[in-house]
């Protein structure tokens, strides 16, 4: 018998599973509700809103899949939201996933977090926490999340969390409302705390459809000059950025519209019980309060990962994939078609690929390639970033007083924001 | 050690899972194993991990192992001792406290 690090045992693991199909790891979303109203979530409910609530699996629900995702194979779960404490009864459906023996991730903004639940996660350790921070003062915390106090309450429960040496990690999302701080969040985590620290800046629509998140995101030209401020991210991107060109012929040739894990290895189940390859593509799902993890996994599942593509798109040959947001889901977001390419994506993919060096492969008719339309907009925007002036608007930024976006209102957001075509993310 | 009055049991708080042919041993609680490792258990120490019910002592534990792969007591038990070992260090098993007084 062999003692083995978890990532040790990740790695042999997935080695010995080949092309075997498995849920090894599945997200379960336990309550879109949350306490903050941040403007760009993608699911975000009020919590008072009866009808989500209402409409959230059982306990004994949650059970039941429990039993079925571990019988099926499922080692790695973790959980999120919405913010996963808000559910009352959290701590006794984590409780049953960890005698199932399952590798528990738990995602949370951290504003719940009391001494008697750190207490608790101290006894039934968790294999990861990972908190988000919105912001490094209180103003563009409480600017983003729309709640005040919350700033308190989440440094609150970062304090409960470490002073129990419990296994912590922070991030942060890149919006508009707090690039200014992104380093000053990162120094804080890093050099104060002494914690892990990433963040992302991707944004993509409201899983109801609604476009609203995308009014925070930054734009391509912040995104990459954030990527060329970090040494290490910005080699990290070149390398993978490399490998990505290098594997191109393998995506090429295949015909399924999706490349991704999902439903080989991993899907995520929803508040209300719905099976889906991953927790953004909503147009196809299985009900579980209708049938078995098991039909779901094996035959509804399989068929989604498996649908053949319809065209050839500028995505199918290209060479920037892997360093790219654009996957199905975020086609069916913010396109309503998965096949469609996210021009936004696309117009990062292109200018961080440029700047760091990077010659795009051709790969077909693409507006940010050269000869297309959008070609002369991306070098003017490269030239840019390599003066230093994109860096340099970032850095006056943090000066600037944050301009705050409205936030949420009380209304359920479906209502509120639906796209209306009657698509199946909106259903 | 005294391999016929040793009795001991799985500790209640790891839970043994199966994938992919491996047999894991995953601590769940904070007092239990060393919850930063998991465990993988061979076909021979997967038998012998299911004999630890608190039933049978270490010593018939040792015939099982030389029944079921005939290797010679000698050998067998010397490798049941150095698993009990492994387990005992790794928090993973618990001596029964009613047997083998």
């Amino acid at each position: 018998m062999q003692p083995q690090s978890y990532g040790d045992f990740s790695s042999i693991l997935h080695q010995k599973m080949g092309d075997q199909r498995a849920p090894l790891n599945v997200t379960i979303e336990t309550s879109y509700r949350c306490p903050l109203t941040c403007a760009h979530c993608d699911n975000n409910l009020p919590m008072a809103d009866r009808q989500a609530r209402s409409s959230e699996l059982s306990y004994q629900e949650h059970c039941r899949i429990l039993d079925e995702i571990t019988e099926a194979g499922c080692f790695w779960l973790l959980y999120t939201g919405g913010e996963i404490f808000a559910r009352r009864d959290f701590l006794d459906i984590y409780t049953y996933a960890k005698q199932k023996g399952l590798l528990i991730t738990l995602f949370t903004n951290g504003t719940m977090i009391s001494p008697r639940i750190a207490d608790y996660l101290t006894k039934w350790r968790p294999f990861s926490i990972e908190i988000t921070i919105y912001g490094h003062t209180r103003e563009t915390y409480e600017g983003l999340t729309g709640i005040p106090g919350s700033y308190d309450r989440c440094r609150r429960g970062i304090r409960l969390l470490m002073e129990r040496n419990l296994p912590l990690k922070l991030k942060t999302v890149g919006v508009s409302i707090n690039k200014h701080e992104i380093w000053d969040m990162k120094r804080w985590v890093e050099e104060d705390l002494g914690l892990n620290f990433k963040f992302d800046s991707m944004i993509n629509p409201r899983i109801d459809c609604s476009q609203s998140p995308l009014a925070t995101r930054l734009t391509p030209e912040e995104i990459v000059a954030l990527d060329l401020e970090d040494p290490g991210r910005k080699s990290a991107w070149t390398e993978h950025t490399q490998a990505s060109v290098d594997r191109m012929h393998l995506w090429a040739d295949g015909d399924e519209v999706y490349q991704c894990g999902g439903a080989i290895r991993s899907c995520s189940i929803d508040p209300y019980g719905k099976l889906r390859l991953c927790v953004l593509s909503h147009q196809d799902s299985y009900d579980l309060r209708e049938g078995s993890f098991r039909e779901g996994w094996e035959d509804f599942l399989f068929q989604v990962r498996h649908k053949k593509r319809t065209r050839l798109t500028k995505c199918v040959a290209c060479g920037l994939r892997e360093m790219c947001g654009m996957c199905p889901a975020n086609g069916e977001l913010e396109n309503e078609d998965p096949e469609q390419p996210v021009d936004f994506l696309c117009h990062v993919a292109h200018l961080r690929a440029h700047a760091v060096g990077l010659e795009v492969p051709p790969h077909g008719d693409c507006e940010y390639c050269e000869a297309g339309e959008h070609y002369p907009e991306l070098m003017r925007s490269l030239a840019a970033l390599e003066e230093g002036s994109a860096a340099e608007e970032l850095a006056s930024m943090r000066n600037e007083r944050s301009s705050f976006l409205p936030v949420l209102s009380e209304e359920p957001a479906a209502a509120a924001g639906a796209c209306g075509s009657g698509c199946g993310s909106c259903s | 050690m005294n391999m016929d009055t040793k009795y001991l049991n799985q500790a209640h708080d790891v839970v043994t899972r199966r994938i992919a042919g491996e047999t894991v041993l995953v601590p769940v609680t904070s007092g239990a194993a060393d919850l930063n490792f998991i465990y993988t258990a061979n076909e021979v120490a997967t038998m012998i991990w299911e004999s630890f019910d608190g039933q049978k002592s270490v010593g018939q534990i040792v015939e099982i192992v030389c029944s079921e792969y005939e290797v010679p007591s000698e050998e067998a038990a010397k490798d049941v001792i150095d698993f009990v070992a492994a387990l005992e260090a790794a928090g993973l098993v618990r001596s029964d406290p009613d047997r083998g007084r």
